[in-house]
């Protein structure tokens, strides 16, 4: 008798579960067409200074010495900006994905020159990049950001967010800051206290846009607004690897001094 | 054979190109400043390698020197997926073919250089080439 009580509610247990399953998977393939298309291949427009509306001078472009931007830094911030500066002068600062084998990191994440793709499920939206490469994970089932204790710095970051009709808000914290992650080649950096608000949508037919406000207490006076936006690559497009560590033939040195290898793995700068 | 240009209309033209190179690919992921943007070399000779590989493409070309000894040129080129989109392909370079290829060399005078643009040998080019 126990045993055909035990078997019994076995047998509804799988049936509850089962019948749940499949109303949760008829829920979430009918509601994903009441979210916006994003689909496609995608691509910044512009090049990969992260604060264009401020950058010095106005065609300068993140790498070539003496460019610029001006985020609010404070005072000390301030000067961390300017000593990575004069690091890229001396060709010692490495962009921090040529260690090969990390993610550029949120915010830089949405200031790559590769391609990316923007996936939308009613629970989750994916962003997905060729360099990296990386995923950013943007919880939308109404979840909040974990409590404090439970988050520690990472190159993505914890982001919520929700719709507002087919604008996805959604706010990243538990940043890697400066030294592990830069936002971009002029060396902007921020800290692990930042938190970035970002309002993402389709603007038109080949357009996404990307409106940022970053609060960083310990690095910034004052909200930054930074504004990117990205094009659709033709119908067909494809994704590829980016796998920096499959022939990088310009390893970087203790000093932060990039180098150069032969085919066969020999250093050929002159005076090294 | 390798040889430099200096002509002030050849510096016009390259204005040009270290404006296209300054939005390649190759400085997405590492410092550029090895390489010097004010020079451009014309090396003519007979690849050996075309690695299409991440992060950056290289081409290994052995050119003849003054005395006719070979020497071998590495050529950093872009990342694949961006060159694939812009028309290259894993086959544009292959072994034995006779090719012109442009490049920002070295500022230490090592054999390597920065990718501007190339003449394949069925006339076609690559990048920014020019007569």
């Amino acid at each position: 008798m126990q045993c055909i009580r035990t078997v019994a509610v076995s047998m509804i247990l799988a049936c509850t579960v089962l019948l749940f399953s499949r109303i949760t998977d008829a829920q979430s393939s009918v509601s994903v067409e009441n979210f916006p298309d994003w689909s496609g291949v995608w691509q910044m427009i512009g090049p990969t200074v992260f604060d264009r509306a401020t950058v010095a001078p106005a065609d300068g472009r993140a790498g070539q010495h003496g460019v610029r931007e001006y985020p609010p830094y404070n005072v000390e911030w301030e000067g961390k900006y300017v000593a990575n500066i004069e690091l890229i002068r001396q060709d010692r600062f490495p962009d921090t994905i040529s260690t090969c084998g990390t993610f550029p990191g949120f915010p830089r994440t949405m200031n790559l020159p590769g391609a990316m793709e923007f996936v939308v499920r009613p629970e989750q939206v994916w962003i997905l990049t060729e360099d990296g490469p990386s995923i950013t994970r943007i919880y939308t089932d109404g979840r909040n950001h974990p409590p404090p204790d439970e988050i520690w710095p990472t190159y993505s970051g914890e982001s919520v967010g929700e719709w507002e009709g087919d604008t996805l808000v959604f706010k990243t914290i538990g940043i890697k800051g400066a030294g592990d992650t830069i936002l971009d080649r002029t060396g902007l950096v921020l800290s692990e206290q930042a938190q970035i608000t970002t309002r993402l949508r389709r603007v038109d037919e080949s357009t996404m846009e990307a409106r940022m406000i970053i609060e960083d207490p310990e690095a910034l006076t004052a909200p930054w607004s930074v504004n990117k936006q990205y094009e659709r690559l033709p119908a067909g497009s494809r994704m590829f690897d980016v796998a920096c560590a499959e022939n990088n033939r310009n390893p970087v040195d203790e000093a932060g001094r990039t180098l150069t290898l032969d085919a066969e793995g020999n250093i050929l700068d002159m005076n090294y | 054979m390798g040889r430099e240009k200096n002509s002030s209309s050849i510096l016009k033209l390259y204005s040009l190109i270290i404006f296209g190179f300054a939005c390649s690919p190759v400085t997405a992921h590492h410092s550029g400043n090895m390489f010097d943007r004010e020079r451009t070399v014309e090396l003519t000779g007979t690849v050996k390698e075309f690695q299409w590989a991440n992060p950056h493409i290289w081409i290994q070309v052995l050119v003849p020197d003054t005395a006719g000894l070979l020497e071998e040129w590495s050529i950093e080129g872009g990342v694949p997926n961006r060159l694939f989109r812009a028309g290259w392909r894993p086959t544009s370079f292959k072994p034995g073919d006779e090719v012109t290829i442009l490049a920002n060399p070295m500022r230490d005078g090592a054999k390597a250089g920065a990718f501007v643009g190339a003449r394949l040998t069925d006339g076609s080019t690559l990048g920014r080439f020019s007569n």
